[in-house]
């Protein structure tokens, strides 16, 4: 081990990363209480210009097709017409990826953003097989940040962590395996103790510390449906880059979210890509 | 003409394109069936009940060689990002075999 880290020097670190965005805590905190969401929601939403602009963006995107076709200029009206879940979903989206891409080095910031922002939308699709309740946006938030840990490697370790990614590829193993090699922890740990210093749910916390090696966390579904929908990121390349690797789908995770590969998964393949592709285009 | 099976963003869905899936609404009913061909009276339905995507029957205008070529390059970047993968496995072999079937489609 080269350059061993401890949970310590990684939460230091952290102070010099931007602020993590309050508006995820918010609506973490209202998802147990549906009745109250709305103005809750509304109210979080319309305190943040750049996510106003988003949800109501995409609102008037779905205006297009409205019979009286006025433009969206409030929360309130976006809520309506695309739905309370929908616009939750593209508050927390644009929230985390704004985050992710400040955080990001410039030379990984495109890769790193596709590919959190497919497995974020691979959650979304995937929480509802869960065999026992998961909740989509917590699902949505753990797809988003589950490789966190790596754009901190990147931005505090960079040499290190490209001496990672090459010996990954040259020695044909994962990229967790070839971190825990020169690092003592690899990234899905490193991105746990971020989640657990951001006051993240334990579920949240779980799946992202679980998302490389989730066979003994499988009981947990949120652990099956981020593991999954990361493999489903890189199988399917959505977003054509060239590091997509799959070594495998966890089996326990599988059984979790009852699927067993047959035919009927060109449907949700054919999902995951149409509602990625609908997310990177209103995210960019 | 050869047409093809395409999962869309409903923000790309037009009048005049014809469904390849039905679309339920959120009680799993249907309310437009396969091989309609989509009016801006079924658009606003689409809104009405918030969908996201829909699967259409898009017309496929490559010539035979063509399509033998981006089936070919399609199955070689699916091997290629399943190199490493353990095919002794029968979840991921099985996932191997129905993503080469989504690409080569």
């Amino acid at each position: 081990m080269d350059i061993p880290l401890t949970r310590e020097g990684v939460i230091a670190s952290s102070d010099q990363l931007p602020v993590f965005p309050r508006l995820v805590t918010q609506i973490l905190a209202t998802l147990e209480d549906p009745d109250a969401s709305l103005n809750v929601l509304a109210h979080y939403i319309e305190h943040d210009p750049v996510i106003t602009a988003r949800v109501l963006s995409l609102a008037n995107r779905a205006a297009t097709h409205r019979p009286i076709s006025s433009p969206v200029s409030d929360v309130f009206t976006a809520i309506s017409l695309i739905g309370l879940s929908q616009v939750r979903q593209t508050a927390l989206m644009a929230s985390l990826a704004e985050f992710l891409n400040t955080v990001a080095p410039v030379a990984k910031r495109h890769y790193f953003w596709e590919h959190s922002v497919v497995a974020g939308v691979g959650c979304v699709e995937l929480a509802p097989y869960a065999t026992r309740p998961a909740n989509v946006d917590a699902a949505l938030i753990a797809g988003l940040l589950h490789d966190i840990g790596q754009l901190w490697l990147a931005r505090f370790k960079g040499d290190a962590f490209r001496r990672a990614c090459s010996d990954s590829q040259l020695f044909n193993v994962g990229i967790e395996v070839s971190e825990r090699a020169i690092f003592g922890v690899d990234h899905a740990q490193i991105g746990a103790w971020l989640a657990i210093n951001w006051g993240l749910s334990e579920n949240i916390v779980s799946a992202i510390a679980g998302h490389h090696a989730p066979d003994t966390l499988a009981d947990e579904p949120l652990v099956a449906v981020v593991h999954v929908a990361e493999v489903l990121s890189n199988a399917l390349d959505i977003t054509g880059n060239a590091e997509s690797r799959v070594a495998t789908v966890s089996e326990p995770c599988c059984a979790m979210l009852g699927l067993d590969w047959g035919e009927d998964s060109q449907q949700l393949f054919g999902r995951i890509e149409a509602r990625s592709r609908h997310a990177l285009g209103f995210l960019q | 003409m050869r047409t093809r099976k395409l999962y869309i963003p409903i923000a790309e869905a037009t009048t005049g394109m014809v469904l390849a899936e039905s679309v339920k609404d959120s009680y799993r009913l249907t309310y437009l069936p396969s091989g309609l061909t989509l009016s801006e009276e079924n658009l606003h339905q689409l809104m009405a009940n918030h969908a996201e995507f829909i699967c259409i029957l898009a017309p496929d205008e490559r010539s035979d060689a063509a399509v033998a070529d981006d089936t070919a390059a399609a199955t070689q970047r699916v091997r290629d990002i399943f190199k490493g993968a353990d095919l002794t496995q029968p979840m991921t072999a099985a996932l191997f075999q129905q993503v080469l079937a989504y690409r080569s489609a």
